[in-house]
């Protein structure tokens, strides 16, 4: 049994699970790495890739709370489940008025067994059928290698937003190495005074830093971007905390004249990635 | 140097009027999570809006994970009510292994209750609704 015929099976589940319960509007698969295996008939491949996009940032701290295990988003209007099955995570979108635990326990029967069936019948790795469906949360490595490996090859499929003709691509990476998307962390803000002190510059745990600077294969970052969560940016220097009750707590120091010019004070949260040219 | 702060602060009280309600609001709602820190299996919180941030956590090593987690969380609760048509997003839930993490939004007020997997997030809900 081959993947196509895998997503086939695991589609048709799908479909049933909403037959079964009709207050589920959407139901899909994707894997903890962001590739999606499969979606029912009325959930588009683009709305797919825009939810797995959503949960990004909660992935990538998941080790902080032992792994995601399940998400559960309650609105006026419906819900929004992703639950960790079999290796992959499942995700139901229902109507305000479904109940959940009928849907939790249809989809928890079905889709293990489907999936143990599937796996009865030919142990071929789950893998998706449409590679254009791989997010952003890929791993942090240089772009070059990732092109070098052979791409299953695959139908094609109308929302083609992610893919970029591969010879343009490797054009560009013979001229310069590609880098990664720059990391954002977030911090709290901690005002930064003195004769001394350069107003231009801001100071953040050398342990950050030296992480950024080990993604970039060991560029010195000099400058980061502050943002604030009223949307206001700004480019300045940076360096590493000196006074160590400062160390390892999460915090910026930033001196008042950035403080002024961003509009934040002592104790609110700023976001900051590295910027490397 | 006084005179230059003095006429700062006029000017930020005159571009930002705060209204004593909401301040009130601001301190009650403050007041609750203290409360709530104190309930079994509570870790600590984050409290955000467009002012100000209080975070309170037994382990602030954490500190930076749990607010990228929790500015996370309630991002994607709006980005997939917004997709799905979900209406107002009443609270969102992230559980793992270890720790779960309750998000929700109260008037402009982001925020996220840390706790122990077993921990009881109906009670903590009741306190803040």
């Amino acid at each position: 049994m081959d993947n196509e015929a895998y997503t086939f099976a695991l589609k048709n589940a799908l479909n049933e699970i909403r037959n079964v319960c009709p207050d589920i509007t959407n139901t899909f698969m994707f894997r903890e790495d962001g590739e999606i295996i499969v979606g029912d008939e009325n959930t588009s491949q683009k709305t797919m890739v825009h939810v797995v996009d959503a949960f990004d940032g909660i992935f990538e701290k998941a080790d902080v709370i032992g792994g995601v295990e399940c998400i559960t988003i309650e609105g006026s209007n419906g819900k929004v489940n992703v639950s960790w099955l079999n290796d992959l995570y499942f995700v139901t979108v229902a109507s305000r008025k479904a109940d959940m635990n009928y849907v939790n326990t249809v989809t928890r029967v079905l889709i293990p067994t489907v999936l143990r069936l599937l796996e009865k019948i030919c142990p071929t790795p789950l893998k998706s059928n449409l590679p254009l469906t791989k997010t952003k949360r890929q791993p942090k490595i240089p772009m070059v290698k990732e092109l070098e490996k052979p791409e299953p090859v695959a139908e094609p499929v109308e929302e083609t937003v992610m893919e970029e003709p591969k010879e343009t691509v490797e054009a560009e990476t013979k001229h310069e190495p590609l880098l990664s998307e720059p990391p954002v962390n977030q911090f709290i803000v901690e005002s930064l005074g003195g004769l001394l002190v350069p107003s231009d510059t801001v100071r953040i745990d050398s342990e950050i830093l030296s992480q950024w600077e080990e993604l970039y294969e060991g560029r010195k970052i000099e400058e980061v971007e502050i943002g604030t969560f009223d949307g206001k940016t700004m480019r300045c220097k940076v360096k590493t905390i000196k006074d160590s009750k400062y160390e390892l707590k999460g915090i910026m120091q930033i001196p008042e004249k950035i403080q002024l010019a961003l509009e934040i004070r002592k104790g609110e949260l700023v976001r900051a990635k590295p910027i490397v040219e | 140097m006084v005179k230059k702060k003095r006429d700062f602060q006029e000017v930020a009280a005159a571009a930002e009027p705060v209204s004593v309600e909401e301040t009130i609001s601001v301190n009650n709602l403050r007041a609750n999570l203290d409360e709530i820190k104190t309930y079994d299996g509570v870790v600590g919180y984050i409290l955000r809006n467009s002012t100000s941030a209080a975070i309170e956590l037994k382990d602030p090593t954490k500190i930076i994970d749990y607010a990228i987690i929790s500015s996370s969380a309630l991002d994607a609760g709006e980005e997939l009510s917004k997709l799905f048509d979900l209406g107002a997003v009443k609270d969102i839930v992230v559980e793992g292994k270890g720790v779960k993490v309750l998000s929700l939004i109260i008037g402009e007020n982001r925020i996220s209750i840390f706790l122990e997997k077993d921990a009881d997030c109906e009670k903590i809900l009741r306190k803040l609704h």
